[in-house]
């Protein structure tokens, strides 16, 4: 990157997350509009038909407070609605209801792992638009419009212009989606365009600018450099490779003595580059207003302590508690706590197994059976743990089972990777398993004693002082007793043997 | 009362001529100055009239089927593949959100 001592980076980052209700926001259209027929979900509301009013949806709503309360937003006693006009297709009303003056909640922020803090100036509950695809025949463009889309609750967070470094956006942006999912605030997934990301970006030289009220004010007679908006960002990893891009070319342009104007340019992710879209000289016009046709909706402080309750231990402290209270690896906190579904499961496997062992060691054996064992499998399968469907009561038996000395490690892995492979069922074929045992524990002596007769070099190496010939023999009858013996009582035994 | 009438009519898409312009630009005034006599009243101590409702009363998350497509699409003058179908170029000057 070029010249990076004598700029600095401002990122403001706004992001849209479509949030999981079953109804639309203003009328009681179904919300599921993924793969759909085209104009399946909408009724006079959605379409913007004359007399038609809008009725909010509570569980919007409360969404939206909720999202503020897990980013530390002050959250308003009073919820107004404002229509934010522009004539555009994907609009029928003329209008998007929206928040101008006072968004839902206010002042909030997410700390990152790195320790910066990322302030976010407001959340505002808006609606969505209808979904638009352009086409051209013969020469003429056309827009072909599915209003299913129209009316789906969305919330916009929008952050100071604090952010310094594309991969503080990046983190940023997985924290928002992490806490969307964590809390079912929304499945937040970018390639559904269930979350979108538009940072604003702008390059200013160290030290001729300063951050006032979260807006960015020159020093002197500075003229700071206009600031640019990159959309079309499909996925976490663009937001950051979007950032880098646009941040180098605007330097570049800078260094060359060029204006930056005002612009939005959208990213192509193929060509890995952001492409100019429009200018923005003229500021935008919407001719906000207050939207008459929602009353002013109250919230109580025992809202938002029922709201409250939904908040659910989010990874960062899930990671902390792992460490300190199981002595789990940062590693292993990390992996297991990145999806709130991975996180249930060890949770849960933890307590199952606490019913026997100490807690820690319950949350050791936990960690190391998903870490090492689980987890490969479901990586080989190609599947997310969640969809492995291995029973928790199954999984805690064969846990304990090889514990208690059952069978080795390798064997229960075997098993489990069987198990999942054919369907078989676990605790049957545990059974089974400890059934052998108990069969061939009996005859343990008698094998013992004919791996002895027939493997003559190896317990004359052994009596000649050779100790390391031990773990032949007790590897030969382990083969005999098909891994169901335990190893250490096959060493016994054979110690036992030899001294005769 | 000043009005930029064709500021206003480039932000709703309608294109206007000289002559509308000019015969449409006192009339819009003459509606703005109208409405502006409320200016004059003296709201002093008078709290806003605001309708409220609680959090707790508002309709529950529940969906219902609203138009078939068929009804939906009737107004349209022009449609495919169940969409209705616009003309023009769309992309503009004006904020896609």
């Amino acid at each position: 990157m070029l010249n990076t001592e004598k700029y600095d980076v401002i990122i403001g980052l706004e992001i849209h997350v479509q949030t999981s209700t079953k109804s639309k926001i203003f009328c009681n259209c179904p919300t599921g509009y993924f793969q759909k027929e085209p104009n399946t979900h909408v009724c006079p509301v959605c379409l913007g038909l004359p007399g038609a009013l809008p009725v909010p949806n509570k569980r919007a709503i409360e969404l939206c407070i909720l999202m503020g309360l897990a980013t530390h937003c002050n959250i308003d006693n009073e919820i107004y609605f404002d229509r934010k006009h522009y004539f555009y297709p994907d609009l029928p009303k003329g209008y998007q209801i929206s928040q101008y003056k006072r968004a839902i909640c206010s002042n909030g922020y997410i700390d990152l792992a790195n320790g910066n803090k990322i302030e976010i100036e407001r959340i505002h509950q808006e609606e969505d638009v209808a979904k638009s695809t352009h086409h051209t025949e013969n020469g003429k463009d056309y827009s072909l419009i599915d209003y299913n889309k129209s009316g789906v609750p969305l919330i916009e967070i929008v952050t100071k212009p604090c952010i310094k470094s594309a991969a503080d956006a990046k983190d940023f942006a997985t924290k928002v989606r992490q806490i969307a999912r964590y809390m079912s605030i929304s499945d937040a997934d970018m390639e559904k365009g269930q979350m979108r990301c538009e940072p604003n970006i702008s390059v200013q030289e160290k030290g001729k600018w300063e951050l006032k009220d979260g807006k960015i004010l020159p020093i002197g007679d500075y003229k700071l450099n206009n600031k640019v908006e990159v959309k079309n960002i499909g996925s976490i990893t663009a937001v950051e490779k979007s950032i880098e891009y646009e941040v180098e070319r605007l330097v570049k342009e800078i260094e060359e003595g060029k204006e930056i104007i005002q612009q939005t340019r959208g990213w192509n992710a193929e060509k890995g580059i952001t492409e100019f879209q429009r200018s923005k000289e003229t500021a935008d016009d919407y001719r906000y207003m207050p939207e008459p046709d929602i009353p002013v909706i109250e919230v109580s402080e025992e809202d938002k302590e029922r709201i409250g309750k939904e908040l659910v231990e989010l990874p960062d402290e899930k990671v902390k508690r792992y460490i300190e209270n199981w002595g789990i690896s940062q590693y292993a906190a990390e992996v297991i706590s990145s999806t709130k579904e991975n996180a249930m499961y060890f949770e849960n496997l933890q307590k199952e197994l606490s019913k026997k062992l100490e807690e820690k060691d319950a949350a050791i054996e936990a960690s190391n059976w998903l870490m090492g064992t689980v987890y490969s499998l479901a990586n080989i399968a190609g599947k997310d743990v969640s969809e492995m469907n291995i029973d928790l009561g199954d999984l805690t038996l064969l846990i304990l089972s090889f514990k208690e000395g059952a069978f080795t490690k390798n064997k229960a892995e075997e098993i489990l990777k069987e198990c999942i492979e054919k369907g078989k069922d676990l605790s049957d074929e545990i059974e089974l398993l400890k059934k052998e045992k108990e069969d061939s524990s009996s005859n343990l002596n008698e094998i013992v004693k004919s791996v002895i007769l027939s493997n003559g070099k190896a317990v004359e190496d052994y009596k000649n002082g050779k100790d390391a010939s031990i773990g032949f023999l007790v590897g030969k009858v382990m083969q005999e007793t098909k891994g169901t013996a335990n190893p250490n009582d096959v060493r016994n035994i054979l110690v036992e043997e030899l001294k005769k | 009362m000043k009005i930029d009438v064709k500021h206003v009519a480039e932000l709703s898409r309608i294109s206007l001529t000289q002559e509308e312009l000019e015969k449409f630009t006192p009339q819009m005034e003459t509606i703005l100055e109208s409405v502006s006599v409320l200016k004059d009243v003296n709201t002093d101590g008078v709290q806003p009239m605001k309708s409220h409702v609680k959090l707790e009363d508002l309709r529950e998350d529940s969906p219902i089927n609203g138009l078939t497509q068929e009804e939906v699409l009737k107004n349209a003058k022009y449609k495919a593949n169940g969409c209705i179908k616009v003309f023009g170029k769309v992309f503009g000057d004006i904020e896609e959100s």
